[in-house]
C-alpha cells in the first residue's frame, strides 16, 4: 500500500491488534449474511437500509450493497415520501459519499452513486421555483468536484465526472471559463492527460460553436505546448496535446513550422524519443499532404531524415523496435 | 542533586541532546543562564530582545556565561522604538528555514516533539533584481514551463540541469573531477547554462555563500531541497511557529523534562570543579548561583560560552565545518514587503486569462506584484551597489503567518556571511544598511512611497563563532566535557547541522558514560526496571503506538 505508514508494535501492542481485526473479520462477515438475507427477502425497511449504509461505509465497493440501497429508495422510500423528504434522504446520500470520496477518490460506484441520485431530485421546494433543489445539488456538485481535483489534478474520473456536471447543470457555464480552469491545472503540473484532453474538448466546442477563432487559438496553443515540451520532452501527455493540434496536417506553413521547432529541441535533447516519434509523424504528413509545394529532390531529403530517425529509434526505445521498423518499411515504400 | 549529565545551555544542538539522553533513560539536569529557553538560538519577544541586545552591550560585571557572549555579539547598536504589544512578537536570534526532509524534521517526527511546534510553508524564494524589483527563482518544473522570461533553449537546460541535481549524480559523468571546482563554473561548462540561470541556481538554489563555493555540496543541498517540494506542500522549505528554532529547542525541552530531566533556567554557573565532593562519586561538581545545593554529574554538555578556556581542547568540540561569522540585521515593519516582477517579464500567466471565474477563483492568476507573509530574498554578490562583492547576503522576511508578528507588521532578518577580513573591520550597521534600504524599496511600487517606508524598530550586531571552534576529526575523541559547536552558515542548513550535531553529542555522551560505567536507568521497551548494563541502540527509542480511531 502507499503512502500508509510504518508503524512499529510492541509484542503486546501487536496482539491487541490482531484480537481487533479477528473481531473487525467476524462482524463483517455476519453483516454480509444478514444483508445479502434481507435483500433476498424483499425487505425494504428502514432497518435494511441503516444496515447498507453501515456496510457501504466499510466497503464502499460492494456494487450489490449499493444496488440494495437504491431498489429501497425506489420500491419503498419514494413511493411513501413528500418531495420535501425524498430531497432530504438524497442531500443526505450525497453528503455521505462527499466524506466516502475523500477516502475513496477512484471508485467508480460512489461517483456512480451520486450521479444516480442528482439524477433522483424532485421538483422543488415550491411549484414557483421548481427548479431550486436541482440547481443547488448541480452547483454542489461542481464545487465538490473541484475539490477533489484540488487534492489530486489528475483523477481522471473526477475529470470524466465534471464533464458530466457541466454538461447536465441548468445554467451552463462559459466555455471560457472552463479552458481558465485547464490553464490553471495545466501550469500547476503540465503531466496531466486529463487536463490537455478537456482543453482538447473545450477549445473544439469553441470553435464548433463560432465562440473564437481557430487560427488565432492554435498558434497560442502551440506557444504553450512548446513551452512544456522544451521543458520536458519525456512527458507524453504534452506530445498527444500537440498532435491533435496539428491533427492531419493541413496547413503546410505550421507544419513546416513546427517541424524545424522539434528539430531545435531535438538538437539541444539528441535522446529525446518523442522528438523524433514526431518528427517521423510530421514529416510523413508532409509527405502525403503537401509534396506538391516541396521538390522532388527535397522529398528525398525529407524520406532519408525520416528512415534516419527511425534508426535511431530503434536504439534508443528498443522495445518498439519492431513498430519502428514496421513504420521505415512503409516510409520507404511510399510512391513519392 | 545528582545526575549522569549536566547539560548547559538551552540551544537547539543541546536541548535536542537532552532529550534524547532523557528519554533514553539517564538522569539529565538541564542549565541556562539565561531567563528563556533556546540560548543563541531563542525567540524572544521584544522586550527581551532589547534586553538581550542591553546585556550584551553593557561593560559591568557579569558572570563568565555573559563575558563570552559579550565577546561574540559586537557591534550591537539599535533605532527607533519599540512598537507597542511586544509579546506579540516572536524575534529569532537564529532566523532559518528548513527544507522539509532531513535530520531536523527526523528528529521531530522520531521523538514525538513534532506535536508541539507548528510551520509555515515558505511562500516564496526571489532574487534582487533592481529597486523595487525581484527575479522570481524557477526552482521547479511548473516554474521553469510557467517562467516568460527564459528562452526556450534555456528553459531546456535548466530542466536538464534541476532533472541531474535532483537524480542520483554521485557517479554521473559530468561530476568527474568536478566536485571541487567553484559551482558556478560547473554550471557553465557542463550545462551551457547563462550567467543569470547560474547566478539563480548558485545563489537561490543551492543558497552558496560566495563564488568560491565547490559543486559536490552544492548539489547535494540543491537535491535535498528539490526532493524536500511536495512533502508538506509545493514549497521545500517551513519556517517555524513563534520564532522558529526557539520554539522548537524548548518543544524538545519539553519531552526531556517528561522523560524526567531537571530544569533550571536564570542561575549563572559560579564554578565548574573536576574534583568530585565529599557527597557523591560524580566526576564534576557545579554550584549555582542563588541555589544551596550542588549539582553533580558525570558528563557535561554545553555551548562553549559556558566552560573556561582552560576545561577545552579542540578535539571535544562537536561543530560544523562551514561555519564562520555573521553580520545581522533585525527589522521590524509596518507595511509588507512586495515581491513585484519586472512587468515586461511576467505578465498575467495568459492574456487571454483576463476574464475571472464566476466563483473568482481565477483571481490570484493574475497578479503581478504580490505581498510577501513568509519569504526569502537573496543579494548575490556583486547585486547591490553598496554592497558585497563576494559574499551573498539573504533576507528571511516573517509576519503574521509564521505566528511571529502581530497582523499588519513584519520581521526582516538581513544575515550576511563574514568571510572576508576587510568585512570585520566594519560595523554591521555600516555592511546591511544599503540592503536594508534595498529590501524596503519593495514595500512598495512607487518610488515615492518607498522613501517614507522605514523601519518602527531596527537591531545590528555582529555574531562571532563561538571560540575553540574546530573541524573534528574522524576519530571519535572520549571526553567528558563534550562543547557543542556552530551550525552551518548556509540559510537552509542551519535548523539540520543543529539536529546533526546533536546526534554526535548524544553518541560522545553516551560512550563517555558507558566508559564510566554508567548506564541508563530504564530499559528501552518500557518494561520493569532493569538494574544493569543497557546498551543504547537508537537516539530516539519507538514511540508508543497510538490506537487509531477507525470508526467502527
Amino acid at each position: 500500500m502507499h503512502g500508509v505508514k510504518r508503524i512499529r508494535y510492541s509484542r503486546e501492542a501487536l496482539e491487541a491488534k490482531q484480537q481487533r481485526d479477528k473481531a473487525k473479520l467476524q462482524e463483517y462477515l455476519a453483516l454480509t449474511e444478514e444483508i445479502i438475507s434481507r435483500k433476498k427477502n424483499g425487505d425494504y425497511s428502514h432497518e435494511a437500509f441503516d444496515l447498507t449504509t453501515r456496510m457501504l461505509r466499510v466497503n464502499p465497493e460492494f456494487y450489490t450493497v449499493w444496488n440494495y440501497r437504491k431498489t429501497i429508495l425506489v420500491k419503498e422510500f419514494f413511493l411513501k415520501s413528500t418531495p420535501h423528504q425524498i430531497n432530504d434522504v438524497l442531500s443526505g446520500d450525497l453528503d455521505m459519499t462527499t466524506a466516502f470520496l475523500k477516502q475513496h477518490p477512484k471508485i467508480y460506484a460512489i461517483w456512480n452513486h451520486r450521479r444516480w441520485c442528482l439524477e433522483q431530485v424532485p421538483e422543488g421546494p415550491t411549484e414557483a421555483d421548481p427548479n431550486g433543489w436541482k440547481m443547488a445539488n448541480w452547483k454542489k456538485e461542481l464545487y465538490v468536484v473541484e475539490k477533489m481535483l484540488d487534492v489530486d489534478a489528475r483523477n481522471f474520473h473526477a475529470w470524466n465526472y465534471r464533464r458530466y456536471v457541466l454538461a447536465s447543470m441548468p445554467v451552463h457555464r462559459s466555455e471560457q471559463s472552463e479552458l481558465d480552469y485547464t490553464t490553471r491545472k495545466i501550469e500547476a503540473n503540465f503531466s496531466n492527460f486529463s487536463a490537455w484532453h478537456q482543453r482538447s474538448k473545450v477549445l473544439t466546442t469553441l470553435w464548433e460553436t463560432g465562440k473564437a477563432n481557430p487560427a488565432q487559438n492554435r498558434e497560442e496553443e502551440l506557444e504553450l505546448v512548446r513551452n512544456a515540451m522544451y521543458t520536458d520532452p519525456f512527458d507524453q501527455s504534452v506530445w498527444i496535446y500537440h498532435r491533435w493540434l496539428i491533427g492531419e496536417g493541413s496547413d503546410a506553413t505550421i507544419l513546416q513550422a513546427e517541424i524545424s521547432s522539434i528539430q531545435e529541441l531535438l538538437d539541444e535533447q539528441p535522446d529525446s524519443k518523442w522528438c523524433m516519434e514526431s518528427l517521423v509523424h510530421y514529416k510523413q504528413l508532409l509527405l502525403r499532404n503537401h509534396s506538391a509545394i516541396i521538390g522532388a529532390e527535397d522529398r528525398q531529403v525529407v524520406k532519408t531524415s525520416c528512415l534516419d530517425l527511425l534508426l535511431q529509434l530503434q536504439h534508443v526505445d528498443s522495445e518498439r523496435k519492431n513498430r519502428y521498423g514496421d513504420l521505415a518499411v512503409r516510409i520507404r515504400d511510399m510512391d513519392i | 542533586m545528582d545526575v549522569d549529565v549536566v547539560v548547559l545551555g538551552t540551544s537547539l544542538s543541546e536541548s535536542i541532546t537532552a532529550a534524547a539522553l532523557s528519554k533514553a533513560g539517564y538522569k539529565v539536569a538541564h542549565i541556562d543562564t539565561n531567563p528563556y529557553y533556546g540560548g543563541d538560538d531563542a525567540s524572544l519577544s521584544l522586550d527581551e530582545l532589547v534586553s538581550w541586545a542591553d546585556e550584551r552591550k553593557a561593560d559591568n560585571d557579569a558572570s563568565s556565561y555573559l563575558t563570552a557572549q559579550r565577546k561574540r555579539f559586537s557591534g550591537i547598536s539599535y533605532f527607533g522604538t519599540l512598537p507597542p504589544q511586544s509579546r506579540q512578537y516572536a524575534v529569532s536570534l537564529q532566523p532559518t528555514i528548513i527544507p522539509s526532509i532531513g535530520p531536523l524534521i527526523d528528529s521531530l517526527v522520531a521523538s514525538g516533539v513534532s506535536r508541539y511546534g507548528g510551520f509555515k510553508l515558505l511562500e516564496r524564494v526571489a532574487i534582487y533584481d533592481s529597486p523595487g524589483i525581484v527575479k522570481p527563482v524557477p526552482g521547479s518544473k511548473e516554474d521553469v514551463f510557467k517562467n516568460k522570461k527564459l528562452s526556450l533553449l534555456h528553459k531546456r537546460r535548466l530542466m536538464r540541469f534541476l532533472m541531474f541535481a535532483g537524480g542520483d549524480f554521485e557517479n554521473k559523468p559530468e561530476l568527474q573531477e568536478s566536485e571541487s571546482v567553484p559551482f558556478a563554473q560547473f554550471l557553465e561548462q557542463k550545462f551551457s547554462l547563462d550567467a543569470e540561470a547560474i547566478q539563480v541556481i548558485v545563489y537561490a538554489l543551492a543558497f552558496c555563500i560566495s563564488a568560491t563555493d565547490r559543486t559536490l555540496p552544492a548539489l547535494q543541498r540543491i537535491r535535498r531541497y528539490l526532493r524536500s517540494t511536495g512533502r508538506y506542500g509545493p514549497s521545500s522549505f517551513l519556517v517555524g511557529h513563534y520564532g522558529g528554532l526557539g520554539e522548537i529547542a524548548q518543544g524538545f525541552c519539553r519531552t526531556s523534562a517528561v522523560g524526567g530531566a531537571i530544569y533550571i533556567l536564570r542561575r549563572p554557573i559560579l564554578s565548574i570543579a573536576s574534583a568530585p565532593s565529599e557527597t557523591s562519586s560524580r566526576k564534576y561538581t557545579l554550584q549555582l548561583e542563588d541555589l544551596q545545593e550542588q549539582l553533580q554529574g558525570d558528563v557535561l554538555v554545553g555551548a562553549s560560552d559556558y566552560f573556561q578556556d582552560d576545561n577545552t581542547t579542540q578535539e571535544n568540540v562537536v561543530g560544523e565545518a562551514t561555519s564562520c561569522s555573521l553580520a545581522r540585521c533585525i527589522a521590524i515593519i509596518d507595511r509588507p514587503i512586495n515581491f513585484s516582477v519586472s512587468s515586461s517579464n511576467e505578465q498575467p500567466s495568459e492574456t487571454r486569462d483576463i476574464s475571472v471565474d464566476e466563483d473568482g477563483s481565477g483571481a490570484d492568476s493574475l497578479e503581478v506584484a504580490s505581498e510577501v507573509d513568509t519569504a526569502t530574498l537573496i543579494f548575490p554578490p556583486s547585486s547591490l551597489e553598496g554592497g558585497s562583492s563576494t559574499v551573498s547576503v539573504s533576507v528571511l522576511i516573517t509576519g503574521e503567518g509564521s505566528q511571529s508578528a502581530p497582523r499588519g507588521k513584519w520581521i526582516l532578518y538581513i544575515t550576511m556571511p563574514l568571510i572576508d577580513e576587510q568585512d570585520t573591520t566594519e560595523t554591521a550597521e555600516q555592511l546591511l544598511r544599503p540592503y536594508l534600504n534595498a529590501t524596503l524599496s519593495l514595500g512598495s511600487r512607487s518610488p515615492e512611497m518607498s522613501a517614507a517606508l522605514e523601519p518602527l524598530f531596527t537591531l545590528f550586531y555582529t555574531q562571532l563563532t563561538p571560540r575553540n571552534y574546530s573541524t573534528p576529526g574522524d576519530a571519535e575523541p572520549l571526553s567528558s566535557i563534550i562543547h557543542s559547536g556552530s551550525y552551518a552558515a548556509y540559510l537552509p542548513e542551519i535548523a539540520d547541522s543543529a539536529s546533526i550535531n546533536a546526534e554526535k553529542m548524544f553518541w560522545r555522551a553516551v560512550k563517555a558514560l558507558k566508559a564510566l560505567g554508567k548506564y541508563p536507568q530504564r530499559s528501552q521497551e518500557g518494561e520493569e526496571e532493569k538494574a544493569g548494563e543497557v546498551e543504547v541502540e537508537s537516539m530516539w527509542p519507538p514511540l508508543e503506538y497510538v490506537e487509531d480511531n477507525d470508526d467502527w
